[in-house]
């Protein structure tokens, strides 16, 4: 196993569930020391519980991503941990799947009050440590909906693609201090949460319309997001890397 | 870091530049490569680097245009080394031409060398690829198929048909598991850009269009395409991945 991410500093919001955890032990598990967040301390706890056992350098923060007093009480207590921070993977999200009818003002508040302004305040509490570290690492957590829209969750549509503006301004504004920042915009993921709504037959069902025929797990996913954290990717910015088996390839 | 041994890689236009760097790298990670060039000397040039570096290598000296040696050639490779798992579309040439400038013969080589011989060599790969339900093709765009030029309509042109290459075949080849993704590089330092007249003057200029403040070394985006290759990208297909460093940043 490859230890690339050696003495880098990762925060990835979201990371007590799904895509977050498997992206957090990838981190890891490749050198990375990681600030773990979650709203859910039972599932902040059941990444930690792994990391511990593999001896990896962690610590786990349990608060709310919507406030943004707790964005910049994230970014320090990676700082003062380890004085330092590399790379943030803004992965905290919701997923509610409403048709328009029924998504009331607080719904909809609240679904982008975590993904863009959780996305945004953190990011902004952690630009200047990440302007210090040379190789600074941004990457967002979009969705394959953003770019090709759905029937239903506009809210989370809309949301996904404000990431993508942010992705896009962001790269071009802290470009001048080597600050790479890109999207994943994942396909169909079998993740615990989905796994409990869809149901296995109905995953078999979605998993049809793939070309490649499957979901991914949520640590091929990590494995994207891996690789943009790595000195590999590093003329890589602005740019959207979608997962996605082949349902979705965007018209450039 | 995926390891690629026991994997054979074919890179087209492997004799210098970035081909090389695909070539070597490939092979740094365990690929036994095969190294397509029209260039005799530069070919058997990458041969020897990569196995001085401990690795394995075999040349194809031909054009990519003449299909029929191209065929046979990659045939006999096959036979000779079992399997072919990777084909990297790199082969091609470079254009400044404004339109009125482009003759037929002009138009028809370009066409020939991106297009036809992508093609080609991927028509002649895909049946062992099908026939093991594996394989990865990664053809070589640039920003330019995607944004266009202010001249080179020739070169824009085709880098765009391999854009449509890679989306057709990544859904028809799906099913067979192979898995069929593109790379448009932005400014990279290979021979033919260091050669240009006066380009220490004229570099100042270019690179100040790149956010980054810099162009690529060809190692960054051999990077990109040895991602690609791995299976840690298995449910990336139809993608298009541009290390650009944030030159070009696409509507999505």
């Amino acid at each position: 196993m490859t230890h690339d991410l050696d003495g880098r500093v990762a925060i990835i919001t979201g990371a007590g569930s799904g895509i977050g955890q498997a992206t957090v032990w990838l981190l890891a598990e490749r050198g990375a020391a990681v600030l773990v967040q979650d709203i859910d301390p039972d599932g902040a706890a059941a990444t930690a519980a792994r990391l511990g056992r593999q001896g990896c350098d962690f610590l786990v923060l349990v608060c709310d991503i919507a406030d943004p007093q707790a964005n910049r009480h994230i970014v320090e207590a990676a700082v003062n941990r380890w004085g330092a921070l590399d790379i943030l993977v803004n992965n905290a999200g919701i997923g509610i799947d409403r048709s328009i009818e029924n998504i009331d003002e607080l719904a909809f508040d609240r679904m982008f009050a975590v993904h863009v302004k959780g996305t945004f305040f953190t990011t902004q509490a952690a630009v200047p440590a990440l302007k210090q570290s040379g190789r600074g690492r941004i990457i967002n957590t979009s969705s394959r909906w953003a770019l090709a829209g759905h029937d239903r969750a506009s809210d989370y549509v809309a949301a996904k693609s404000a990431i993508l503006g942010l992705t896009k301004a962001w790269a071009r504004e802290l470009a001048p201090h080597h600050i790479t920042v890109n999207a994943i915009a994942p396909g169909g993921v079998k993740t615990a949460m989905v796994r409990r709504t869809l149901g296995e037959s109905g995953i078999a069902t979605e998993e049809k319309q793939v070309p490649l025929g499957r979901w991914s797990d949520p640590g091929e996913i990590a494995a994207t997001t891996a690789f943009l954290a790595s000195d590999a990717a590093a003329f890589i910015t602005g740019q959207v890397i979608s997962p996605n088996g082949g349902k979705t390839m965007v018209g450039f | 870091m995926s390891n690629f041994e026991g994997r054979v890689a074919v890179i087209t236009g492997g004799g210098r530049g970035m081909g090389r760097a695909h070539a070597c790298l490939l092979a740094a990670r365990g690929a036994s490569v095969v190294v397509q060039d029209i260039l005799e000397s530069e070919a058997h040039e990458t041969v020897r680097m990569v196995r001085d570096a401990g690795g394995e290598a075999q040349a194809i000296i031909c054009d990519v245009t003449d299909i029929r040696s191209l065929r046979t050639a990659l045939a006999a490779m096959e036979r000779r080394l079992g399997h072919l798992d990777i084909l990297v579309n790199n082969a091609g040439i470079g254009s400044e031409a404004s339109l009125e400038e482009i003759t037929e013969q002009e138009f028809d080589r370009m066409f020939a060398v991106h297009v036809k011989g992508s093609f080609f060599a991927t028509q002649a790969v895909v049946p062992g690829m099908k026939a093991r339900r594996t394989g990865k093709i990664i053809n070589i765009s640039s920003i330019w198929g995607m944004v266009g030029h202010h001249a080179a309509s020739d070169y824009c042109g085709a880098k765009a048909a391999l854009l449509g290459l890679t989306k057709a075949w990544a859904r028809e080849l799906a099913p067979w598991n192979i898995h069929v993704n593109a790379v448009a590089p932005g400014g990279v330092l290979t021979e033919m850009v260091l050669q240009q007249p006066n380009i220490e003057t004229r570099m100042a200029d270019k690179i100040k269009l790149v956010p980054l403040g810099r162009y690529a070394d060809p190692s960054e985006i051999a990077a990109t395409v040895a991602f690609l290759a791995s299976s840690e990208a298995d449910f990336i297909t139809g993608q298009v991945i541009s290390p650009n460093g944030g030159q070009t940043i696409v509507g999505i």
